[in-house]
């Protein structure tokens, strides 16, 4: 009985323990995660803005990551779905098509396919992307200029001091708050106007 | 026996050579894709069927219109072929502030065909999606009344625009190119049906990126149409509908979005294309009508839109957008044959280049605007010497930018549109940029059809709608 009493004595004292621990890195949990939170909201990121950017290539170089976190952005609502892409095509391509000579992209990061004559769709492969703005130039030059550039919050390690925003001769790269990352043209546009 | 030096030299050299042998033949990466044609899926083209189209099939009439004027603007670049109006009602310098004075405005299907004015009476290429028709309607010039319309079924899918050609009027005749080269030939008083050409059946032509471009041409009663397929070039009778002469295509020209311009140079009048893979002048009349006098492969560009610029010392000076730049050719006359010869070329930001309209010859000067890809002097009203299209005498500016759109003289006076609705007067200096005034007329998108004047009245388009502005002078 004695012992019994002893033990029940032990546990009601490791449970007021045990509670008081748990409760404490609850408490301090909590209070960690809303600091975060609360830092994380007031955050900023660096992002283009597509409207002073000048396609001067220099996003593909100067970035600190290799390929560049800087990648070219698609808004489907601006473009034409051309045969004949300033974006996709070299100047005087004469032939419309995917072979390797006619493309502008250095590493065929665009995609070409058929949607029904006269269209096509144009997408981008990210991973071989690698920032250089050649399809942003020829989209602006003779397009809608749907294709433009944008820094992949997914792979920008926002630096202090971000490399490319120092180099930018247009002053294109700002930071933009940690909520509101991107500075997509479409929906962006209509903001604009 | 051979020392250990000896063994480890071989040993070496072994390893190299196997080293060198896998790097030669292995592959670099497993997953390298070859870019070759086809991969977008687009299939084979060859086997498409041409929709038939009865051409000129409907009319319908308004009304009978009364007294006319008496001024003209005939067709794409006006009488002259120089878009210039020499003589007429004089014409404004300023606007009154606020005020564009719009005559009439009237709703369009989407496309960038302009107007031709003839005695009171405005001709224009439309599409209505809706009846999936391609028409030309006749509406007067002083009121915007639409008094006919004669159209023919055809379906158009919406690229960047349907309609994009001028009809050619004469007295007796109206001639016509719809989207997908479609000819018509219409009495122009009665609005009759004439006679029809289906170019894309008939030559195997292959139609242009967003629809034909090229504005037909009615010369000493004759049609002259830039087939581009089975025959580069051919002549019809007005009258009669009967062809007159075809030029064979041996180098296999493509109709381009440029028009035929009529030239006389070397004692020899012809008439001289700007084409998807060279430029080419055929004579236009005499024992050897509709045969070719000269020709260049050096001008091959994929897309061209402006037509030749002929100047009278025998100098062509061709453009075209989407990077190309310009060409300059001499043409020379020697013992009666004609020869041409390229001079140089340069890209957009090295002279004066053009994406979709036509520069201006006047005075001895060249006058045009710089594409978006012309570097510094981009979307800018420039002059040149055409000594050397590469020398700007003076340019509008950075705070003078214009876009694609329209630019023509009327009562020496340059009126140019931007694609924004943006209208301005110019004075064609030749030492400087002189803006006598400016005025947004309407807020457009795309306003890139050729302006016409006739009797004071200014008209101009965007994509959706056509404007007229009263220009005149008060007395």
């Amino acid at each position: 009985m004695t012992d019994n009493s002893e033990n029940n004595a032990q546990n009601r004292r490791e449970f007021i323990r045990s509670s008081s621990r748990f409760a404490l890195a609850l408490g301090i949990g909590g209070l960690g995660g809303l600091v975060l939170n609360k830092a994380k909201a007031g955050e900023y990121v660096w992002q283009i803005d597509p409207f002073e950017c000048t396609q001067c290539g220099r996003c593909a170089d100067e970035c600190v990551l290799t390929p560049s976190a800087v990648k070219c952005f698609h808004a489907f609502d601006l473009c034409g779905y051309c045969d004949l892409c300033g974006g996709y095509l070299k100047p005087g391509a004469i032939e419309m098509n995917t072979a390797a000579e006619n493309q502008l992209c250095p590493t065929a990061a665009i995609k070409r396919n058929f949607v029904e004559e006269p269209f096509f769709e144009y997408t981008i492969d990210e991973d071989l992307c690698i920032g250089c703005a050649k399809c942003v130039e020829g989209c602006s030059s003779f397009g809608n200029g749907s294709l433009h550039l944008q820094i992949n919050q997914d792979l920008c390690v926002n630096c202090n001091q971000c490399a490319i925003a120092r180099m930018c001769p247009s002053d294109a790269i700002s930071r933009v708050p940690y909520d509101d990352p991107y500075k997509v043209k479409g929906d962006f546009t209509k903001s604009k106007s | 026996m051979r020392s250990p030096n000896h063994i480890a030299l071989i040993a070496v050299g072994t390893l190299f050579l196997i080293a060198l042998a896998w790097w030669t033949f292995s592959k670099p990466k497993v997953d390298v894709v070859m870019s070759v044609p086809g991969m977008d899926n687009r299939g084979d083209r060859a086997g498409e069927s041409v929709e038939n189209v009865t051409i000129g099939e409907f009319f319908e009439s308004f009304f009978s219109p009364g007294a006319s004027l008496s001024e003209i603007w005939p067709r794409f670049r006006g009488g002259d072929y120089d878009n210039i109006k020499k003589t007429g009602i004089p014409l404004i310098d300023k606007f009154e502030p606020d005020n564009p004075k719009i005559q009439w405005s009237v709703e369009l299907g989407e496309g960038h065909a302009g107007p031709s004015v003839y005695k009171g009476l405005v001709y224009v290429m439309d599409y209505d999606e809706k009846q999936k028709a391609d028409m030309l309607r006749c509406f007067t010039l002083k009121d915007g009344k639409e008094v006919w319309r004669r159209w023919y079924n055809v379906n158009i899918k919406r690229n960047h625009g349907m309609s994009r050609t001028i009809p050619a009027v004469t007295e007796k005749y109206i001639l016509t190119i719809g989207p997908r080269s479609h000819v018509m030939c219409l009495d122009r008083e009665t609005g009759d049906y004439l006679w029809g050409i289906d170019v894309e059946k008939e030559y195997e032509s292959q139609i242009p990126f967003w629809y034909t471009g090229q504005c037909p041409l009615i010369d000493d009663g004759k049609a002259i149409v830039a087939t581009g397929g089975n025959a580069l070039m051919i002549a019809v009778d007005c009258a009669t509908g009967e062809k007159v002469w075809e030029t064979p295509n041996d180098h296999g020209l493509k109709m381009s979005h440029a028009s035929v311009m009529p030239w006389e140079f070397g004692g020899r009048k012809m008439y001289v294309y700007s084409a998807v893979g060279g430029v080419v002048a055929i004579a236009a009349d005499g024992k050897d009508a509709g045969e070719i006098l000269w020709q260049s492969l050096k001008w091959g560009c994929s897309v061209v839109a402006p037509s030749p610029v002929c100047l009278p010392d025998g100098k062509i000076f061709l453009t075209a957008g989407y990077g190309a730049g310009s060409m300059v050719f001499q043409v020379r006359e020697k013992n009666g044959s004609l020869s041409i010869e390229k001079l140089y070329e340069y890209k957009p930001k090295d002279g004066l280049a053009s994406e979709q309209q036509t520069p201006v010859f006047y005075n001895g000067l060249v006058y045009g605007i710089i594409p978006k890809d012309g570097g510094a002097l981009r979307n800018q009203f420039v002059c040149v010497d055409p000594g050397d299209f590469r020398k700007v005498i003076w340019s509008s500016g950075k705070t003078n930018r214009f876009g694609l759109g329209p630019y023509m003289i009327a009562d020496g006076k340059f009126w140019i549109l931007n694609d924004d609705g943006m209208l301005s007067i110019v004075r064609p200096s030749k030492t400087k940029f002189v803006l006598l005034d400016q005025i947004r007329v309407f807020d457009a998108r795309d306003a890139w059809a050729p302006l016409a004047v006739a009797d004071g009245y200014l008209i101009l388009r965007d994509d959706h709608r056509m404007i007229c502005m009263d220009i005149q002078r008060p007395s």
